[in-house]
C-alpha cells in the first residue's frame, strides 16, 4: 500500500512540471514495468517514475526530491541482475532512457562523449564502420545501458586483455545529492586531486547520477583468432586455460562451459557442437596479425596437450559470430533444460577453477540440485547456475540458499562474491561476510564524501542501513580552503 | 626535512601492527604524520604545513603472497619495483609499470604519487593494475578494499581512489597487484622525427596501420625531436611490426628507422629516464594527445626560455609531457609557469609541479592549479578519511 499524502502529490505536480507530465509516471499499471530489474523476483512499486531529457532536468528533478526528502532510484535499462535499479518505497525513480545521444565522436583523441542512455552496443555500432571500438562487452550488450555499465562498473568476455569499465572512462558529468552538475575526472590522462572516477565507477548508483561521460574508444585489432576445444571434463578444461596463460599468452577471452551448458546452448541455438563432452572452451586471441596467429597456433598446441577431444577454428567470420552466438546466449538457453535457475556471480583465483567446480558440484548433488556452469575462465569470473523447478513450493528458496553457499566457496577460496553483476539489494547481506566492519566504514566514508544526504539508492550494497552522521572530531579547514580559491564550483 | 619542513620525529615500524600502533598512539597525541617509501618524489605536490612524525615503509618490505599462476602478487608498500620485478622475474612475470628510479621507489611511494612510465601506453597506470589494498586510517584503524582477485565489484573501489592521493588519506600498508607475463622479444626502433608535429603523424600512423607499441617516447629538444617505439610480445609480432614502421617511416618523412639498444649504446628508456629525473625543477603537462602539435609554440617555448637548461620528453600517445631543469631568476620563471599552465588549461588539461627543489620558488608556485569544480567532493571525502587533516597536512590539491 502506497500512501499518497498532500505532500507526494505537490511533489509530483513539480516534478510534472520540470519533465513533462507525459515523462512523469504515475499510473499503477505502468509502473509495474519498473518495479523491478533483471533481479525478478524483487519487486517494489516506486511513488513515481521520471524520464528527463537533460541534465538540467535531472538536476531539477534532485533538488525536489531533496526538498521533500524522497530517496531516489537512477535506473539505466533496467538489466541489471543484483537489483541496483530496484525501486526504494515512496521513492522516485530515476529513469535515463531518454537521454541517449551520442554527443561527440572524437577519433583524434580516441574518444566519445555519451549521455548515460547510450546503449552499449550502439557505442560500437557507431564507429565500426571507421575501424573502431568499445572495449567492455556484457553479455548484455544490446540492451544495457552506459550510464548502468559505469555504475556496474561492467565486464563482459574480453575484458581479461582490455578491462572493465573502470579502464574505459576518462570524466563524467554527475548531478550531485545537492541537485550541482560536477565534472568527475579529465578528458586529459591525469585529473588532478583525488580519482573520483575510480569512486563512481562501480558506485551502484549511490554517490550521484551520471548524464554524460566521456569513454575511450580503441581501434579494432588487425587480426583475431578464435578456437573452440572440447575436453573430457572441466579439469582438463581448467588445466587448458592455465596452460594458455603460463606460456605468456594474454588472450583477450576464454570462455568455460560445462557439460549441461553445452546441452542447453545446443537445444537452444541449433550451434552443431558435440553432446558428448564434459566441457568447451572459447577462445579468443588478438591483436597484430602475426602476433594472434603465432599464438593462437601455440593455444591449440596447449589445448591438444591438455587433452583436448577436438579443437575448431572457425573458417570464416560468419562461423566465428556463430560460437560466439552460442556462448552470448547460455543464459537463455537455460530454459530449454530447466523451468527456472538462479545466476550466481562469484570469483575464485584462476588456477582453482577445478577444485572449486567440483566443491560446486558435490554440494549441489548434495542438496538436490543440478548445476550447469558457463563462465568468464580468465579471469576466474564463475557463473553456476542452479536449476530449479519454481512450481514445487520451497525449491526457489532453497536454490537461493545453495546459491549463497557457492558464495561462500568463493571466498573461501580467496575469490569475492561479486565479479560483474554487482552487490546491489542482492548481495548487501553477504558484504559483512567478504568485509570487516572497517571495511565498510571505508567504502561509506566515499559514499558520504559525494551524497552526504544519504538521498542515493538507499538499502544498496551495504549490509545494514547507513547514514552520513556526524564525523568524529571537527575537520580544520586548510587556509586556501577557507579563502576563495577552494570555494569555487 | 620534506621540501623544506623540518621532521619532529622519525618512526620506522618494522611491522605491519607495529604500523598501526604508530599510527594510533599518534592520534591519540594529535601529530600529524606524512610518509616516506624511497624517497624519490618528496617534492611531489605543495610543503606540508608541518611533519611531526615521519612514517618510514623501509622496513615493510615482505612479498605477502606471490601465486604467479594466478599472476598476482599481494607486498607490502615499503618493497621497492625493482626488487619486485628481481622476484617476479624468476618467474617470468612482470609488473608493467616502469617509471623512473625504480630501483628505489616503492611501490607505496609509487601508489602515493601515481608514478608510471612509457609503458602506460599498453598497460595504463597503477589504477589499471592494483587490484587490492590495505590501509592504516589516521586513526590507526586498518581496513581493506578489493581483494586479490582481478575481477571483483564487490564494494567501492578503494584501491584505485588510493592511486595519487599522496599519503593524505591513509597510509598504505599492502597492495595487490595483477601480473602480466614477460614478453618473449622487446626492441626499440628510433625514428628520425624532426617535430612534434611529426611525432603525432606517427602515432597516428601506428594507429591507423593496427600497430600495438607497448610504449613510445619523444625526445623534443628546441630544435630537434627523436621518437623512440618499444614493440612487446612474441617475436613474430614484434618482427612484422618492426618491419611495418619502417615503411611507415619511410612513407611519412623518407627517414630511417634504426633498432636500438642498450648493447649498441642507444638506450631509449635509460635516455627517457635522464630527461625526467633531470633539473631540481619539474614539470608534468597533460593535455589530449591531438594538442602535441600546438604544445611547442603554446607551452614548451615560453618554458623552455625561462629554464637554464631544460629536457623535455613526452608519451605522445598519452599526452603526457615532462620537463625538468634549472629554472632562471625567480619572477621570469613564475610568470612563465602561469602562462604554461593557462594554456595546458585552456587545452582542457592541465599543468603539475612534480619536484621543485628551489625553496625561493616553492613558495611562489602552487603545485597542482585550478581547482577542479569536484573540489567539493574531495574535500569532503578527505574530511572523512583525516577527519584532524593530520596526515601529510597541506600537502595536495587545494591545501588537502
Ligand atoms: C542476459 C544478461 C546478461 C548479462 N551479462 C552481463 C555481463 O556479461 N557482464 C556484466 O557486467 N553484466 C551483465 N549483465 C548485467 C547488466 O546487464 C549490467 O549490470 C548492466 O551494466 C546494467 O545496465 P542497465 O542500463 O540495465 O542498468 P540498470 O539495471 O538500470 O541499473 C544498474 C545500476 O546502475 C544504476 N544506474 C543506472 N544508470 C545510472 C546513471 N545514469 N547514473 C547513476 N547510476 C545509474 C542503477 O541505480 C543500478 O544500481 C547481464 C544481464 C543480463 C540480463
Amino acid at each position: 500500500m502506497i500512501l499518497r499524502t498532500a505532500e507526494t502529490v505537490d511533489a509530483q505536480r513539480e516534478l510534472a512540471a520540470i519533465v513533462g507530465s507525459e515523462n512523469c509516471i504515475v499510473d499503477p499499471a505502468e509502473l509495474r514495468v519498473y518495479e523491478c530489474d533483471g533481479l525478478t523476483g524483487t519487486r517494489v512499486r516506486p511513488l513515481v517514475v521520471v524520464l528527463p531529457a537533460t541534465t538540467e532536468e535531472v538536476a531539477g528533478v534532485v533538488k525536489i526530491a531533496r526538498r521533500y526528502g524522497l530517496p531516489i532510484v537512477p535506473r539505466g535499462a533496467g538489466t541489471g541482475l543484483s537489483g541496483g535499479a530496484l525501486p526504494v518505497e515512496n521513492g522516485i525513480v530515476i529513469g535515463l532512457s531518454r537521454m541517449h545521444r551520442i554527443l561527440e565522436i572524437d577519433f583524434e583523441n580516441l574518444r566519445m562523449r555519451l549521455q548515460p542512455g547510450v546503449i552499449n552496443l550502439d557505442v560500437t555500432k557507431a564507429i565500426a564502420a571507421h575501424g573502431y571500438y568499445y572495449a567492455p562487452d556484457p553479455s548484455s550488450q544490446s540492451v544495457c545501458s552506459i550510464g548502468g555499465n559505469i555504475a556496474e562498473n561492467s565486464g563482459g568476455a574480453h575484458c581479461l586483455k582490455y578491462g572493465f569499465t573502470t579502464n574505459h572512462v576518462y570524466s563524467a558529468t554527475v548531478v550531485t545529492s545537492d541537485g550541482d552538475v560536477v565534472e568527475i575526472g579529465s578528458p586529459c590522462s591525469d585529473a588532478v586531486g583525488y580519482d573520483l572516477m575510480a569512486a563512481l565507477v562501480g558506485s551502484e548508483g549511490l554517490v550521484g547520477i551520471v548524464t554524460e561521460a566521456v569513454v575511450r574508444i580503441l581501434r579494432t585489432p588487425e587480426k583475431t583468432c578464435t578456437l573452440f576445444a572440447t575436453f573430457p571434463s572441466t579439469d582438463e578444461a581448467g588445466n587448458c586455460v592455465s596452460g594458455i596463460v603460463a606460456a605468456g599468452i594474454v588472450p583477450a577471452a576464454i570462455e568455460m562451459m560445462d557439460k549441461l551448458a553445452i546441452e542447453a546452448i545446443v537445444k537452444s541455438t541449433g550451434v552443431d557442437w558435440p553432446l558428448d563432452v564434459g566441457a568447451a572452451l572459447l577462445v579468443d586471441v588478438d591483436g597484430v596479425e602475426a602476433e594472434a596467429e603465432h599464438t593462437a597456433a601455440q593455444a591449440v598446441e596447449i589445448a591438444r596437450a591438455s587433452g583436448a577431444l577436438e579443437v575448431r577454428t572457425p573458417r570464416d567470420e560468419r562461423e566465428r559470430q556463430l560460437m560466439w552466438k552460442g556462448r552470448k546466449s547460455a543464459f537463455a538457453a537455460m530454459g530449454r533444460i530447466s523451468p527456472n535457475y538462479y545466476v550466481q556471480d562469484g570469483v575464485i583465483p584462476r588456477s582453482e577453477i577445478s577444485l572449486v567446480l567440483r566443491e560446486i558440484a558435490d554440494l549441489c548433488a548434495r542438496e538436490g540440485f543440478r548445476v550447469a556452469n558457463v563462465f568468464h575462465a580468465g579471469d576466474g569470473n564463475l557463473h553456476p547456475l542452479v536449476l530449479y523447478d519454481g512450481r514445487i513450493p520451497g525449491q526457489a528458496h532453497h536454490a537461493e540458499e545453495v546459491a549463497a553457499e557457492i558464495l561462500r566457496i568463493c571466498l573461501r577460496h580467496g575469490g569475492s562474491i561479486t565479479g560483474e553483476h554487482g552487490v546491489g539489494a542482492d548481495k548487501a547481506a553477504y558484504m559483512g561476510e567478504a568485509f570487516s566492519e572497517a571495511d565498510l566504514e571505508s567504502m561509506n566514508f566515499v559514499r558520504c564524501a559525494f551524497d552526504p544526504h544519504a538521498i542515493f539508492n538507499p538499502g544498496k550494497v551495504f549490509p545494514t542501513p547507513r547514514l552520513c552522521g556526524d564525523r568524529a572530531g571537527a575537520y580544520v579547514p586548510h587556509a586556501t580552503e577557507i579563502s576563495e580559491q577552494a570555494g569555487r564550483g | 626535512m620534506i621540501a623544506d619542513v623540518p621532521i619532529r620525529e622519525i618512526v620506522v615500524p618494522a611491522t605491519l601492527d607495529e604500523a598501526a600502533e604508530i599510527m594510533r598512539a599518534r592520534a591519540a597525541r594529535g601529530a600529524s604524520v606524512s610518509f616516506m617509501g624511497g624517497g624519490t618524489d618528496l617534492g611531489y605536490g605543495n610543503s606540508p604545513e608541518r611533519v611531526d612524525t615521519l612514517l618510514k615503509t623501509e622496513k615493510l618490505t615482505r612479498v605477502v603472497e606471490y601465486a604467479p599462476s594466478d599472476q598476482v602478487v599481494t607486498v607490502e608498500a615499503g618493497l621497492t619495483l625493482g626488487a619486485l620485478q628481481k622476484t617476479l622475474a624468476a618467474e617470468n612475470q612482470r609488473l608493467a609499470l616502469d617509471p623512473p628510479r625504480s630501483e628505489l621507489a616503492t611501490l607505496g611511494g609509487l601508489l602515493a604519487t601515481n608514478g608510471y612510465g612509457p609503458l602506460r601506453t599498453r598497460f595504463g597506470t597503477l589504477r589499471d593494475l592494483i587490484v587490492g589494498i590495505s590501509i592504516v586510517r589516521a586513526d590507526g584503524t586498518v581496513a581493506r578494499g578489493g581483494g586479490k582477485v582481478v575481477k571483483n565489484v564487490a564494494g567501492f573501489d578503494l584501491p584505485k581512489l588510493m592511486v595519487g592521493s599522496l599519503g593524505t588519506l591513509g597510509l598504505i600498508a599492502t597492495a595487490t597487484f595483477r601480473l602480466h607475463p614477460m614478453s618473449e622479444r622487446r626492441e626499440w626502433h628510433a625514428v628520425a622525427t624532426r617535430s612534434l608535429r611529426d611525432v603525432r603523424t606517427l602515432c597516428r600512423a601506428l594507429l591507423d596501420r593496427r600497430l600495438e607499441p607497448s610504449a613510445v617516447i619523444a625526445l623534443a629538444d628546441a630544435n630537434a625531436c627523436a621518437t623512440y617505439v618499444l614493440f612487446e610480445g612474441f617475436g613474430a609480432g614484434v618482427e612484422s611490426q618492426g618491419a611495418k614502421l619502417r615503411e611507415v617511416a619511410r612513407d611519412l618523412f623518407g627517414g630511417n628507422v634504426s633498432r636500438v639498444d642498450a648493447r649498441g649504446g642507444v638506450d631509449a628508456a635509460a635516455l627517457a629516464e635522464g630527461a625526467r629525473t633531470y633539473g631540481n625543477v619539474r614539470l608534468r603537462i597533460s593535455t589530449p594527445p591531438a594538442f602535441i602539435p600546438s604544445l611547442e609554440h603554446d607551452i614548451l617555448a615560453p618554458l623552455r626560455s625561462a629554464y637554464r637548461e631544460c629536457r623535455v620528453v613526452l608519451y605522445p600517445t598519452i599526452g603526457a609531457t615532462f620537463v625538468g631543469g634549472f629554472p632562471r631568476e625567480g619572477d621570469r620563471f613564475v610568470s612563465a609557469l602561469e602562462g604554461a599552465r593557462a594554456a595546458a588549461e585552456a587545452a582542457r588539461g592541465n599543468l603539475v609541479v612534480v619536484e621543485c627543489a628551489e625553496p625561493s620558488l616553492r613558495e611562489r608556485i602552487d603545485a597542482f592549479g585550478a581547482l577542479p569544480d569536484s573540489f567539493p567532493i574531495m574535500r569532503r571525502l578527505k574530511e572523512r578519511f583525516d577527519p584532524n587533516r593530520r596526515l601529510n597536512p597541506g600537502r595536495f590539491l587545494g591545501g588537502l
